[in-house]
């Protein structure tokens, strides 16, 4: 009878176990002892310097996160702080702070922007740290793999399907001109803009180069109408986008949906600069800011109580995301911030990183594979008012 | 060595080398900013042979150098004894066709850049130590070329060019000669910095070479003292450090910090804080200090 | 031809920019001896003030003009005295301190702009006072109000600048002072109110060149001044320094040849070829196309 009963009880006892390590899902937050007393991020980022407008509203992403998850209880129960490293655009600011970041930080946020991660990169990649360097082409993210991950899908995947959308939208449009700067991947942008359009069966024309330096855009813009386009691509410069479009129209240009305007215009500068000029100009870019979600409002409202009212540019979800997605990565990899497994844990971190699946970004979901994300949208918009409206979504 | 302190150190020798190479032409009141554009054609020539050509860093820094004296020799039969405009001109001339030329040409990674360098050594510690011996070592051959110059008689027919082009012409100087000797020296020491640069970063871009270069220069000649060669060797590791010392709610007024420190000093202290006199004092305190032991 | 014609009006419009900046630059020139390298910047500091004006007043445009002038003049007035104690020798410019000087005042200027304006954005004009009507239109030739009175007023500014400072009393005497400020001393000139008037005045067409600037471009930027200093240097340098009437042909060449070059090759490549025309004739003509005026 005893014996009967130690039986089941074992018994019991095996089926609980079972059920217990049954139960727990894949990659469910690890219960770890953290060592650390806060999670410190350094955020390489041009604070300063020619494109400090754009750094700062990255920098507030980044600290949106930090604040939303440290108000919901920190990472592992542990407070998160972003920790702003200017470079004010310097490479040689740049190499010396990454020097200082490798030695015992366990994941890092940019560089921003391309000259500093060329300069400031292969010391990350040398000690086998991820640095998120979250604004800039799957081209040059990829150069530093598998130690950064991109956030864009490859150019010549992604692009020609929306320019191919955009076109079929307009299907008068027969010939189209193209104005592009010689800036960092922005002609490897502008060829697969030219993919889509060859796609859609309409005629590419000679394209019109920007220079980083134009103060007047008469001459451009003569140049691009004299082609007689019925649609024009601008991949250049926001501040410059906004003039030459304005320049189009005291010229007669009327038709605003034949203009598309590529992703890296869409800033605060082409607002600030272009205004009304620019209604029903199209263009296109990866985050929906109409999507109706209370996240995603939250964010709307804060960052609009903090830049007087304006709508988040599309890069600004970047790096809260990035934060987001750090969390996720040291809770589900058991990272513990003990500094005498930093290297382990680093890896670990990588590797999460490059395959996450289903990651909840502030907008939408997507998956990671080597490093690159597979499913993320693109948009079509048209520019009302300062204020993008849906048009079109765009899927791989 | 830490990495902070290795960055620190490579990038205030390549600092004081490129501000040499606008000091010693301004010996003669030119203002030489061709050397930028010698950094980045040497610079991206030297990755172009290394990648593109399979030759090794150690074969491509000659070359580099070569070009560098090469383009800087070819422009002297025409400024070498050209007003300072002129030669400013051609400073600016050259950095914007550089800069188109090489953004139009693939095989240099045209606007995107060059990435993955290799090392120079065999491995990541060896080949930061390769390039901080090697920089040090043309700090202390160009310093002392340099120095010896400052005491030979062309230097001292440089300082009268500098103060008076006519008088110093009546005393037999030639001015030209003279001229195209320091824009020569000056380029070369410039296309070794480019690729010297490169090899650092382990990549090239044209973001690296522009026009904040020149006005870095400029500030530590100007700030550290334009009569010797010794206020570039003062001034270049405290501008550069400075900036990496200030707290964050400082460092995002930098650039208007640096621009009030070279306003002040140029005001308070016009040849800047390192002066001939100054150096004068110093040698012959040294000189009496020697004599007493 | 209908193409060349447009290009050549834009480049009219380009280089009337460009006139407008270099003769503030070559007044500064002519009554102080000064290099301001970073005179641009100066004018683009003028017109952020207009444009913070104009936004807090409701479009109040007189104010916003006598704000804009009250900038360039005050930043003028108080620059004076840095360039005055770094010039050693007045017999001939010293080009190199005051060019250094005049970019530590640039980086100055162009750093608080990036920071204190609209946060480092571009700002643009009100729509309705931006010179932006077409007066004549005629397929791709167009000609814009902001273009006809910048021009205009170019030219205008020229020529009175010239008439003042050539044909007037008080025009020789602010070139005495900065030619020889004993032997002006010795013939009774006031040094220092002569000489602060003398700063004024290039205030004073700093603040007017922000307004036409504002009007034509209609938009501005913390580093639009940087990316037109080197060509408003090039043109005062091709033309002769000082030379007010060179300065108002060159500029408007160098902007018909600027906009040649953006029309008719790749873009990309109009500085290097405007920059090395320039070179050309420099080295043909080492003292600029109409001489050295100082």
């Amino acid at each position: 009878m005893r014996k009967k009963w130690f039986v089941v009880l074992a018994a019991l006892l095996v089926l609980v176990a079972f059920v217990f390590t049954g139960c727990q899902k894949e990659g469910a937050t690890k219960r770890v002892k953290v060592k650390v007393e806060q999670w410190e991020i350094p955020f390489m980022n041009s604070l300063t310097g020619p494109i400090a407008s754009i750094g700062e509203f990255l920098h507030w992403g980044a600290e949106r996160a930090a604040k939303e998850i440290n108000e919901a209880g920190g990472i592992s129960g542990k407070p998160v702080k972003v920790i702003g490293v200017d470079t004010a655009l310097d490479p040689q600011k740049g190499v010396v702070e990454m020097g200082k970041i490798v030695q015992n930080t366990l994941v890092a946020l940019g560089p921003v922007p391309e000259p500093v991660i060329m300069a400031a990169m292969p010391i990350a990649v040398e000690n086998e740290m991820m640095s998120m360097t979250a604004t800039t082409s799957l081209e040059y993210a990829e150069k530093f793999f598998p130690w950064s991950i991109s956030w864009f899908p490859k150019t010549e995947d992604r692009l020609p399907p929306l320019v191919t959308a955009w076109a079929e939208m307009n299907p008068e449009m027969k010939s189209v001109v193209q104005f592009v700067a010689q800036y960092g991947p922005w002609p490897g942008m502008a060829a697969a803009h030219n993919v889509g359009l060859e796609k859609a069966g309409v005629k590419v024309l000679n394209p019109v180069e920007v220079a980083q330096d134009m103060v007047t855009f008469g001459p451009l813009a003569v140049k691009a109408l004299e082609q007689k386009p019925d649609g024009i691509i601008l991949s250049c410069f926001p501040e410059k986008a906004a003039k030459i479009i304005q320049e189009l129209k005291s010229r007669g240009w009327k038709n605003m949906s034949r203009i598309l305007l590529f992703s890296s215009a869409d800033d605060a500068s082409l607002y600030s600069t272009g205004g009304a000029s620019l209604n029903g100009a199209i263009i296109y870019n990866y985050i929906n800011v109409d999507v109706d979600t209370p996240r995603w409002n939250a964010f709307k409202e804060a960052y609009a109580a903090d830049h007087n009212g304006m709508q988040p540019p599309s890069l600004s979800t970047n790096y809260y995301d990035a934060v987001y997605m750090i969390k996720e990565a040291i809770e589900k990899t058991g990272v513990t911030g003990d500094p005498k497994k930093l290297k382990e844990e680093r890896k670990k971190i990588a590797e999460y990183m490059a395959n996450v699946k289903g990651f909840q970004g502030l907008l939408f979901n997507w998956d990671m594979s080597g490093g690159v994300p597979t499913n993320k949208p693109t948009y079509l918009f048209e520019i009302q008012d300062g204020k993008k409206k849906l048009v079109k979504e765009i899927r791989d | 060595m830490s990495l902070p302190l290795y960055y620190f150190l490579t990038i205030t020798a390549i600092n004081i080398l490129m501000s040499w190479a606008l000091y010693l032409p301004y010996r003669v009141a030119h203002l030489h900013f061709l050397t930028v554009a010698n950094m980045a054609i040497s610079g991206y020539l030297s990755g172009w042979l290394v990648q593109g050509l399979g030759f090794s860093f150690w074969a491509a820094l000659p070359i580099g150098l070569l070009a560098g004296g090469l383009l800087g020799w070819l422009l002297s039969l025409f400024i070498g004894d050209a007003p300072t405009f002129t030669v400013v001109i051609v400073g600016f001339t050259f950095i914007y066709i550089t800069r188109t030329v090489i953004e139009n040409t693939k095989a240099v990674g045209a606007t995107m850049g060059m990435f993955g360098l290799p090392l120079v050594a065999g491995s990541p510690a060896a080949h930061r130590w390769a390039l901080l011996a090697l920089l040090y070592a043309l700090v202390l051959v160009v310093g002392f070329l340099i120095h010896r110059f400052e005491h030979s008689r062309l230097g001292r027919a440089s300082s009268a060019v500098f103060v008076d082009k006519d008088l110093a012409t009546s005393f037999g100087v030639d001015i030209k000669k003279l001229g195209r000797l320091l824009q020569v020296f000056s380029s070369t020491v410039a296309g070794g910095c480019g690729v010297i640069y490169g090899f650092l970063y382990r990549s090239f871009h044209l973001d690296f070479f522009t026009f904040q270069l020149v006005g870095l220069f400029m500030t530590i000649i100007f700030v550290g003292g334009y009569a010797t060669m010794w206020g570039v060797v003062v001034a270049a590791p405290l501008l550069y450090g400075l900036t990496l010392l200030f707290p964050p709610e400082v460092a995002s007024w930098r650039i208007v910090i640096y621009g009030a420190i070279l306003v002040a000093v140029l005001v308070l202290k016009p040849e800047g804080f390192i002066t001939r006199r100054l150096i004068l004092n110093l040698e012959r305190l040294l000189s009496s200090k020697r004599k007493k032991i | 031809m209908q193409v060349f014609v447009a290009q050549v009006i834009n480049g009219l419009s380009l280089g009337s920019i460009y006139v407008l900046l270099v003769t503030g630059f070559n007044l500064l020139l002519l009554v102080a001896m000064i290099i301001h390298f970073s005179y641009p910047q100066v004018v683009v500091f003028s017109m952020y003030i207009a444009w913070v004006v104009l936004r807090y007043t409701g479009n109040n445009v007189p104010l916003a003009v006598l704000a804009s002038v009250g900038a360039s003049v005050a930043i003028n007035l108080a620059s004076a005295p840095l360039f005055q104690k770094i010039m050693k020798n007045r017999e001939e410019v010293d080009i190199n301190s005051t060019m250094v000087v005049s970019m530590g005042i640039g980086m100055i200027i162009t750093d608080v702009l990036s920071h204190g304006f609209n946060k480092g954005l571009p700002i643009s004009f009100p729509k309705e006072l931006v010179g932006d009507v077409a007066v004549f239109r005629f397929g791709l030739i167009s000609l814009l109000s902001g273009q006809v009175v910048s021009l205009a007023v170019g030219v205008l500014a020229v020529s009175g600048v010239f008439l003042l400072l050539y044909k007037t009393r008080q025009g020789r005497a602010f070139r005495a002072i900065a030619e020889d400020p004993n032997g002006a001393r010795l013939v009774g000139i006031p040094l220092l109110s002569t000489g602060l008037q003398s700063y004024a005045l290039s205030g004073i067409l700093g603040g007017l060149i922000a307004v036409l600037l504002a009007l034509m471009l209609g938009y501005t930027s913390p580093g639009l001044g940087e990316l037109v200093a080197h060509k408003v240097l090039g043109v005062s340098i091709i033309a002769g320094l000082g030379n007010l009437p060179g300065g108002l042909v060159v500029g408007l060449a160098l902007g018909i040849l600027e906009a040649l070059i953006q029309g008719y090759l790749p873009g990309s490549w109009s500085n290097a070829i405007a920059f090395l025309v320039l070179l050309v004739v420099i080295l043909v003509k080492p003292r600029g196309l109409f001489g050295i005026k100082l």
